[in-house]
C-alpha cells in the first residue's frame, strides 16, 4: 500500500466516486495509454474543485436575479462567465434530451395503469381471469402424463 | 475543444447525482439547486474531466511516455488559463534538483 493517499485528508469530505471517475478516466484516453493512480486521484479532487466553482458561480448569478434555486439557465451562464464556453453548446444538448428522457419517464409510470379504460369491476374480472389461467397451467404442470394424452390425440 | 462522447448517452450522466448535488451542497451560501441544474453540472463535470484528461496526455505524448503523469496535469493547469482555480491542487511540481539543493541549504544553516 503507498504512503501517498492522494485523496481527500478528511473522510468526512465529499467527492465523486473513484470507480466512476476512473472508468471515464478510462474511456477518455487511448487504449494504450494509461493514467498513473496518484493522478487519477488528483483528476477526483480537481473534478470537486471544478464542481464547487461552477456552483458558486451559479449561485451568484442566481442571486442576482433575485431567485432562490439554481436553475439550469444559472449553470449555463455560470460556464460561459468562467471560461468554459466551449462546453455550453453539448450541455445544452444534453440537457434537451435529459429533458426528453424526464418526461418519457414520466408519462410511462402515470399512464401505465392509467390507460386502461377499464372500470373497477372489469379490472377485478380480468385479475380472477389471471388467476384462473395461472392455476390451469399449474395443474397442467402438476399431471405431465394426462396433459401428453391429450396432445397426442 | 470538447471530444468527449464515446459512452455518454445524452440524457443522462454517468456521475451519480445524489453524489453530485451532496458536493453542490457543501457551499453553505447555497440555498436550493434544482434537479436540472445538478445534471448540468454533472454534464459539464465530465466535459471538464475530458478537457484535463486529454491535455494532460498531450504533454505525456510530448514526452513520449505512454503513463500521464501529475507533471502532466501540473503542465496542462500552468497552461491554460480556465484552470488557474486548479493552482492550488495541483502546485507546479519542482524538479528534484531544486528540492535537495533548497533541503542542503536549510540543514547547513
Amino acid at each position: 500500500m503507498s504512503d501517498f493517499e492522494g485523496g481527500p485528508a478528511n473522510d468526512d469530505e465529499l467527492s465523486l466516486p473513484r470507480a466512476t471517475v476512473y472508468k471515464l478516466i478510462g474511456e477518455m484516453l487511448p487504449s494504450d495509454i494509461t493514467c498513473a493512480k496518484d493522478t487519477r486521484d488528483l483528476l477526483i479532487d480537481c473534478c470537486n474543485e471544478f464542481i464547487h466553482l461552477i456552483a458558486s458561480e451559479s449561485n451568484e448569478i442566481c442571486e442576482k436575479e433575485a431567485k432562490k434555486t439554481i436553475a439550469a439557465e444559472h449553470v449555463l451562464q455560470a460556464l460561459k462567465e468562467l471560461g468554459f464556453e466551449k462546453y455550453v453548446g453539448e450541455v445544452q444538448e444534453a440537457y434537451e434530451e435529459h429533458r426528453v428522457q424526464q418526461s418519457k419517464d414520466r408519462g410511462r409510470k402515470s399512464s401505465k395503469m392509467k390507460n386502461h379504460g377499464m372500470s373497477e369491476e372489469e379490472l377485478l374480472r380480468s385479475q380472477e381471469l389471471l388467476f384462473a389461467q395461472a392455476r390451469m397451467r399449474f395443474q397442467q404442470q402438476q399431471q405431465p402424463a394426462a396433459g401428453a394424452d391429450a396432445a397426442g390425440q | 475543444m470538447v471530444t468527449f462522447e464515446s459512452h455518454s448517452q445524452p440524457g443522462v450522466s454517468t456521475l451519480p447525482a445524489a453524489r453530485v448535488r451532496r458536493i453542490i451542497k457543501e457551499d453553505k451560501d447555497i440555498f436550493a439547486c434544482g434537479a436540472d441544474s445538478i445534471f448540468l453540472v454533472s454534464r459539464a463535470t465530465e466535459y471538464f474531466i475530458d478537457s484535463l484528461v486529454r491535455e494532460g496526455y498531450e504533454f505525456a505524448r510530448f514526452d513520449k511516455r505512454k503513463t500521464v503523469q501529475y507533471k502532466d496535469m501540473a503542465k496542462a493547469v500552468q497552461s491554460i488559463e480556465q484552470y488557474d482555480f486548479l493552482s492550488d491542487i495541483i502546485p507546479p511540481t519542482v524538479t528534484l534538483k531544486k528540492t535537495s539543493a533548497a533541503a542542503d541549504k536549510d540543514s547547513n544553516e
